[in-house]
């Protein structure tokens, strides 16, 4: 039997994110909903970078005055996980930018946001 | 093989200078013979620095390393566990970041000569995609190797975009939207083995995991593996999603591809070095790399050979080739990996040459399609002799480069038990032959019957050419380019083992001690 922690629960929500965006991204045909598709797919990875992280009772991994060093291991959780995350959101946001900046040249060249005919007849 | 030192001055600079450069650029904007003078003094900076650099490390943060009796130490000799990011730069990092820097001072030239407007923007694009390949191959921890490839990424796709072809636009932008998956699994990669081992430095993660039973981590090696093959898939531009990376190859300008291909060889080397070290004790590991190269390999001439422009042609022969490099590292053996590194080197080079060619084809006014163009050898002789020596070399003709290095790949699949393997990269060879020489027949052999300009929808966008205009004449320059890297190619041919010297090393390492970068 699986135990519904919090943990489970926002692996599970993660999971969804990702499912969500990567069928956005593959099966919409809007770009603009592309992009959004592909921001939820990086909220997904985030969340799911910080669930790697978490355990119950844990602490924030700062060694503030007062925190028993001894202890402090045992209860810090994992840092790697928001450290990766706090990248990833800058990465999240230049890749939209460039998407973006991208899909507006490509209206303003035919005048429509539809992938499928934005890339109808790319080769010479 | 050990290592001198533990800050190397050098390796800052191979980041901070690109960035340097590329901010003065963007300044500059459009002041092309300041922009040309900054460019090219800075290239050539970067050159001299490959050159003379010694081999050590570059502890980034400048945490020390904890010693497992709990002591600290500043030196990389000494057995650590290591706090801060860090980058090693030895011979495999000397060779390729110096062909890089040459090409680099080449693709700079042209591209100030070349472009009419924001030359500024676009030249600081190519500088900041030197430094994410610099980054790439020099660094011994996920988090960099992550964040390298992201940024290079990014930057090829505008520096694909630049070229304000609607096909470029395109191109570029599919490549991001698969950026954004292939990042989001290396992303989960770099988590599960950091949150598995602990460590985020590559040497210590690859020593946690051969110290501890593999058995119990392996489950989670398995996905890690799995993400990690998809980014280096990705990266590489290897097959099943070769198309997005030829089409990428083909809509850039062909100077620019120059830099694109070689970026392309270096995340290939890297990545598929630091897969080879980390997963390599995983059984069918070196199995699906080396189904990876050989698909690639034969898509990649297949769709070759059916091109009928020069440009698209070059563009699949790149993907092609690339298996060749991937091939001999998931080989696996010293004997492979030195011949996949070796290609690599000689890839970056041949390939250079056939694309140089390209661009100088470019000049005559016709584009680069076999219908539109011919009679260049009558015209440009000289440029007819180096597009055939690179075609040769990229064949695998002797006494150039290119036979070097792939007969040490059929010796080493025969030396592994798979002469399938061998019989493959001859095959690509002989293809490669064919595939080049329909090309190069219809454009310098075959009389020209075309009268009509190409008319090219470049102008749009934020770099628009000088030589799209008919019959500009070729620059002298390029010549000179070509005539420099043919002696290298031909060197390297007659010498091989000035460049075996190099990555021999490495090999060596891989196989024997992966946890020495």
């Amino acid at each position: 039997m699986i135990e519904l922690t919090l943990q489970f629960l926002s692996f599970m929500a993660s999971a969804l994110l990702i499912l969500i965006g990567i069928a956005g991204m593959l099966f919409l045909d809007n770009l603009i909903k592309k992009i959004i598709a592909f921001t939820l797919l990086s909220d997904g990875v985030n969340l799911a970078l910080v669930s790697l992280g978490y355990f119950e009772g844990g602490v924030v991994a700062i060694l503030t005055p007062g925190t028993s060093v001894a202890e402090f291991p045992q209860n810090a959780v994992l840092i790697f996980g928001p450290g990766i995350v706090l990248t990833n959101i800058v990465i999240g946001v230049s890749t939209t930018a460039v998407l973006v900046a991208l899909t507006m040249v490509l209206y303003k060249r035919y005048g429509t946001l539809k992938a499928s005919k934005v890339l109808k007849g790319e080769r010479k | 093989m050990s290592a001198v030192a533990t800050n190397l001055w050098t390796i800052p600079l191979f980041v901070i200078i690109p960035i340097i450069t590329a901010i003065l650029l963007n300044l500059l904007y459009n002041k092309s013979r300041t922009i040309k003078v900054i460019a090219i003094a800075s290239s050539i900076v970067l050159f001299v620095l490959a050159l003379i650099s010694p081999y050590g490390f570059q502890w980034f943060t400048g945490q020390p390393g904890v010693t497992p009796g709990g002591t600290y130490t500043f030196d990389a000799s000494i057995f650590s566990y290591r706090l801060s990011l860090e980058y090693y730069f030895g011979g495999l990092q000397q060779i390729l970041i110096t062909i890089m820097s040459l090409l680099l001072v080449f693709v700079v030239f042209l591209s100030a000569s070349s472009l009419r407007k924001n030359i500024g923007p676009y030249i600081a694009l190519i500088f900041l995609l030197f430094m994410s390949s610099a980054i790439i191959i020099m660094v011994n921890d996920f988090y960099h190797l992550w964040i390298g490839v992201e940024m290079g990424s990014l930057l090829l796709a505008g520096v694909v975009a630049a070229s304000g072809e609607s096909i470029s636009q395109k191109a570029a932008l599919k490549y991001t939207f698969f950026s954004a998956l292939s990042g989001a699994g290396m992303a989960i990669a770099l988590a599960m083995i950091l949150g598995v081992t602990g460590y985020s430095n590559i040497t210590n993660a690859i020593q946690y995991i051969m110290s501890d039973n593999l058995s119990s981590l392996s489950g989670v090696l398995y996905i890690a593996f799995g993400f990690f093959v998809l980014s280096w898939i990705y990266a590489g531009g290897l097959a099943p999603i070769h198309p997005l990376k030829s089409d990428v190859y083909g809509s850039a300008f062909p100077h620019a591809t120059v830099m694109l291909q070689t970026q392309s060889k270096l995340m290939i080397v890297a990545m598929g070095l630091i897969i080879l070290r980390l997963f390599g004790t995983l059984p069918f590991a070196r199995e699906v790399m080396l189904s990876v190269s050989v698909l690639t390999m034969i898509m990649g001439v297949t769709m070759a050979l059916i091109q009928t422009d020069l440009r698209w042609t070059l563009a699949y022969l790149v993907v092609a080739h690339s298996g060749l490099v991937t091939l001999g590292i998931s080989l696996g053996t010293v004997q492979g990996i030195t011949g996949g590194l070796f290609q690599a080197v000689n890839d970056i080079v041949y390939m250079s040459v056939l694309l140089i060619c390209c661009e100088a084809v470019m000049y005559f006014g016709k584009g680069t399609s076999i219908k539109t163009v011919g009679g260049i050898a009558k015209r440009a002789p000289w440029l007819a002799l180096a597009v055939v020596i690179g075609a040769f070399a990229a064949s695998g003709v002797p006494p150039f480069n290119g036979f070097q290095s792939e007969i040490i790949l059929i010796q080493a699949s025969l030396s592994s038990g798979l002469p399938e393997v061998a019989a493959i990269v001859l095959m690509v060879s002989v293809t490669t032959f064919i595939a080049l020489f329909k090309p190069i027949y219809n454009i310098f052999l075959k009389p020209d019957n075309s009268p009509i300009a190409m008319e090219g929808d470049a102008g749009a966008g934020i770099a628009t050419m000088a030589m799209v205009q008919p019959t500009s004449p070729v620059p002298k320059s390029i010549y000179l380019f070509l005539a420099i890297l043919i002696a290298i190619i031909i060197v390297l041919g007659v010498y091989p083992q000035l460049a075996l010297g190099f990555v021999q090393d490495t090999a060596i390492k891989v196989v024997y001690f992966p946890w020495v970068p």
